[in-house]
């Protein structure tokens, strides 16, 4: 079992919910889905690489004859999956301090929650709500979104510079070079190994 | 679609485990036993066939009790839950990455979902995509920082920008002409570098271009 | 917020006393018996926090512990245990966390270090060096007299001198000690630019117990902190670094690299810091150093990152955007906010000014003290996250130019613009400028719990 591959923190989380409260959280979830202003907040914590939400009503456990028994439940659940970079604490701490709206409004409708502030009640309630990845896979474990996104506008400057280098002259190219220099300068940090988790 | 974001796809699957009693060790152990020795690396199922970002395979025990008041409830089945960030067809579908897993890594599929209830095998491409669709989940919600990249134009864009760098820094202070000279050299060296691989270790230095010191 | 009791709290906690000799003692306790008779002699002579208003005392003494310290006192197993992790553990142990490996390995550090025998740090700081060596011989003399504690070794410290005058100056030229944090209800002289950043744009203290314990913390709630509450209660961890600076390399790094610098050599060396060796902030004089600027508290250390997103005047991966990264990474700072630390720095070892010089050899550098109310999620995430990492900064693994552990790897980018005087550098192949000898992980108590432990009345709960 690992829950980290390079740079990446896999996390898993499941929630009970009263079964009429998972029909107000899925109209918060369509909300969010359709008005991309209020993921802005999302968007510029910028060390998540992809991160999800999937409410599985009480009758909506995958069922496949074969003899396996029906489920019996009571709630619906809330099951949430992350992939961050950084520090589990650094992620929670980070959420329940600029994100804490969003977080209230998104798992208040769990049992038990307990806000995302304070953030050590909270952090209390993610340990006791998460359970752990068997096997964690990513195609990039030495770079972080951050990484990723700096990779993609380096290219983006570097094609358009290749489009045009070879019809330019030598001073032309100069001036040509230092846009592109400029343009990558804060996108050229290493990639590399992840420091050691704490 | 809340699957869909942009160009990668959100895929949620909760695969039932075989309960049976006889089975020793259980199927749910066989399948974390199998996943522990299981290869993160180039060896990977997910680095063998296309299109995975990240991706994540995790045996359910259980519904988690939170304390009371809240209800202590169980479920039936334990599940093997199979999340993946992965590049969508152009039609937006998930059945061509299916069907790359199956084709290119139907060994370690069979192994891992052969523990799985009514679980079809990836021999047959058309059942196998069927069964996991049938055990897919619709995402509520689904994030993605970059949803407009697909996996190897990523793994290119990480080479780029680390060969940009060290050519940068090589060439501070170079006049124009071998400027442009050697900046042609890169753009020619990395159309011919083979794409790097996926879940590799360090993205290699190989791409050297002259520079001051040359 | 009431005003704390500053007869309660060690008076290094409160304050920089800028006293110019120091030194710092470490002992081993050999018998808890005798050594808490050492402790109850020594409490009267322990600096407070009390302010000095009939001027700076000759002589001020502190004291700390380290865990194995705390367990040479026979505190009880319930308390030991209740402390946090890093801190039972020690800086020694948490080196692959910290990014100490290489040429900082704990394997190079002072002899001092190399066993697990420092059980308490005993910070002595002189008026003049006289009055050092008399306090420091009334300390020692308590040794002698209770056998409480040996002495292993001691580290002189000294402010660097100009021209015979003291002066926040270290080793490499750049005038240190802007920019500690301000706490709600300790008494300084504050200025706009310290404590936290509010979304209007205007400045107030950090909550009181980011640094202390016993007191509300930014997330609202009271810091992890020991049992019983009243031996943790105004008291606070200290990581001691003792950091050796290479400063012939630091002067090579600068002529070879502003040698193809447009900047020259003084931009450079403001480059990797943030602010020119005067002082002067990047962010608020980018052409040249401006006194008027260093001098006046309501602007040296008002200024934000926000509208210099690309890195233009300060660089991205500067040491201090690193350290300090104010508005940078967003959300009006709220990010950074529980990431802080307080500073007590001094400098040791022979000044050499530039035009003299210096070899890596000598033996000089910073005595680093941090002090904080989670070691964890202050010094070490800052450490580890914004020092040896960049991630946070958009700076992939890029370390901080000036004091990472770059073992000859390291890269900074230095982001520039269309002007000559400007321009975009990147400086590849980094030394170590600074290397790590030595620390630990310390525990100040209150004078109460100084009190306590002195009269073996600690008990769990």
């Amino acid at each position: 079992m690992s829950n980290i591959n390079g740079k990446v923190y896999a996390m898993n989380a499941i929630t009970p919910m009263k079964p009429w409260k998972t029909w107000i959280l899925r109209l918060i979830f369509f909300v969010l889905g359709h008005v991309k202003s209020l993921q802005q907040d999302l968007i510029n914590l910028s060390f998540i690489e992809f991160a999800r939400w999937v409410v599985v009503p009480r009758g909506g456990f995958p069922q496949l004859g074969n003899g396996q028994e029906p489920e019996k439940l009571t709630y619906d659940y809330l099951l949430f999956f992350s992939n961050f970079n950084g520090t589990w604490n650094q992620y929670i701490d980070a959420f329940s301090a600029v994100l804490f709206k969003g977080l209230d409004l998104i798992w208040k409708w769990s049992e038990k929650f307990p806000g995302s502030v304070p953030v050590t009640i909270f952090k209390e309630y993610i340990g006791r709500v998460q359970f752990d990845t068997d096997y964690y896979f990513t195609a990039y474990p030495h770079a972080t979104a951050n990484d990723l996104k700096a990779a993609h506008s380096v290219q983006a400057s570097f094609d358009d510079l290749r489009s045009r280098a070879a019809n330019l002259s030598g001073p032309e190219f100069a001036d040509a070079y230092l846009n592109f220099v400029l343009q990558v300068q804060p996108y050229l940090g290493e990639t590399g190994e992840a420091p050691v988790v704490f | 679609m809340p699957n869909n974001s942009g160009k990668v796809y959100g895929l949620t699957i909760l695969s039932p485990i075989i309960n049976d009693d006889r089975a020793t060790p259980s199927h749910d152990l066989q399948i974390r036993s199998y996943l522990a020795g299981l290869s993160t690396g180039q060896d990977s199922p997910f680095a063998l066939a296309p299109g995975t970002h990240l991706a994540r395979l995790v045996v359910m025990d259980d519904v988690v009790f939170v304390g009371a008041p809240a209800v202590e409830e169980h479920l039936n089945s334990k599940y093997l839950i199979f999340e993946s960030n992965c590049d969508a067809g152009p039609d937006g579908s998930i059945d061509g990455y299916l069907n790359g897993l199956a084709e290119h890594a139907a060994e370690h599929l069979d192994a891992i979902w052969s523990h799985c209830v009514g679980y079809p095998g990836a021999a047959d491409r058309a059942a196998f995509i069927r069964y996991m669709k049938a055990c897919q989940l619709e995402t509520t919600f689904f994030f993605a920082a970059i949803n407009d990249k697909s996996v190897p134009e990523t793994l290119r864009a990480l080479q780029t920008q680390r060969a940009v760098a060290d050519f940068i820094e090589s060439h501070q202070g170079v006049e124009p002409e071998k400027l442009r000279a050697e900046f042609l050299k890169l753009v020619s060296a990395l159309d011919a570098a083979p794409l790097p691989t996926v879940a590799s270790a360090i993205v290699s230095r190989d791409i050297k271009i002259g520079g001051r010191n040359e | 917020m009431s005003k704390l009791n500053e007869t309660d709290i060690q008076g290094f906690v409160l304050r920089g006393y800028n006293l110019p000799f120091g030194r710092y003692i470490f002992i081993h306790f050999k018998n808890p018996d005798r050594a808490v008779v050492l402790i109850s002699k020594l409490l009267p002579m322990i600096t407070t926090g009390q302010r000095w208003d009939n001027g700076k005392p000759p002589s001020t003494v502190n004291i700390a512990f380290t865990h194995r310290g705390l367990a040479a006192l026979a505190l009880p197993d319930a308390t030991l245990l209740s402390f946090p992790v890093e801190f039972q553990q020690g800086m020694k142990k948490r080196a692959e966390i910290l990014g100490d490996t290489g040429r900082n390995a704990p394997e190079r550090w002072d002899a001092v270090w190399h066993g697990d025998e420092v059980h308490a740090w005993l910070g002595i700081n002189g008026l003049t060096a006289e009055a050092l060596e008399t306090c420091c011989s009334q300390v020692r003399a308590l040794f002698a007299e209770t056998g409480g504690a040996i002495e292993l070794a001691a580290q002189d410290a000294v402010s660097n001198m100009v021209n015979g005058q003291q002066t926040g100056k270290e080793h490499f030229g750049y005038t240190d000690g802007f920019g500690n944090p301000d706490y709600l209800g300790i008494e300084r002289n504050s200025q706009p630019g310290h404590g936290k950043q509010l979304p209007d744009g205007s400045w107030a203290p950090l909550a009181t117990g980011e640094l202390l314990l016993g007191y509300a913390d930014e997330a609202g709630e009271l810091p992890i902190a020991p049992i019983p509450h009243i031996l943790a209660s105004n008291g606070t961890f200290m990581v001691y670094r003792k950091l050796h600076q290479n400063v012939a390399t630091f002067r090579k790094f600068l002529d070879e690299q502003s040698a193809n610098y447009g900047g020259g050599r003084e931009k450079l060396a403001a480059k990797l810091i943030g602010r020119w060796r005067d002082g002067t902030p990047l962010e608020l004089a980018p052409d040249a150093p401006d006194q008027s600027i260093v001098k006046d508290p309501t602007r040296n250390t008002n200024f934000t990152y926000g509208a210099d997103g690309a890195g233009t005047r300060c660089p991205i991966g500067a040491h201090m955007r690193r350290a300090h990264p104010r508005d940078a990474f967003g959300f009006n700072g709220k990010l950074i906010d529980r990431r802080r630390i307080t500073r007590r720095g001094q400098t040791y070892g022979r000044f050499v000014p530039e035009g003299e010089s210096a070899s890596d050899a000598e033996d000089r550098g910073v005595v680093f003290m941090v002090l904080n109310a989670n070691i964890s999620r202050q010094f070490e995430f800052v450490q580890q996250q914004w020092i040896e990492y960049g991630n946070d900064a958009k700076q992939g693994n890029d370390k901080d130019p000036l004091i990472g552990n770059h073992g000859g790897h390291g890269k900074f980018v230095v982001q520039g613009d269309r002007s000559a005087s400007n321009p975009p550098l990147i400086c590849g192949h980094l030394p170590n400028f600074v290397e790590l000898r030595g620390g630990d992980y310390f525990f100040i108590p209150s004078i109460t719990a100084l009190g306590m432990i002195a009269m073996k009345l600690v008990d769990p709960r």
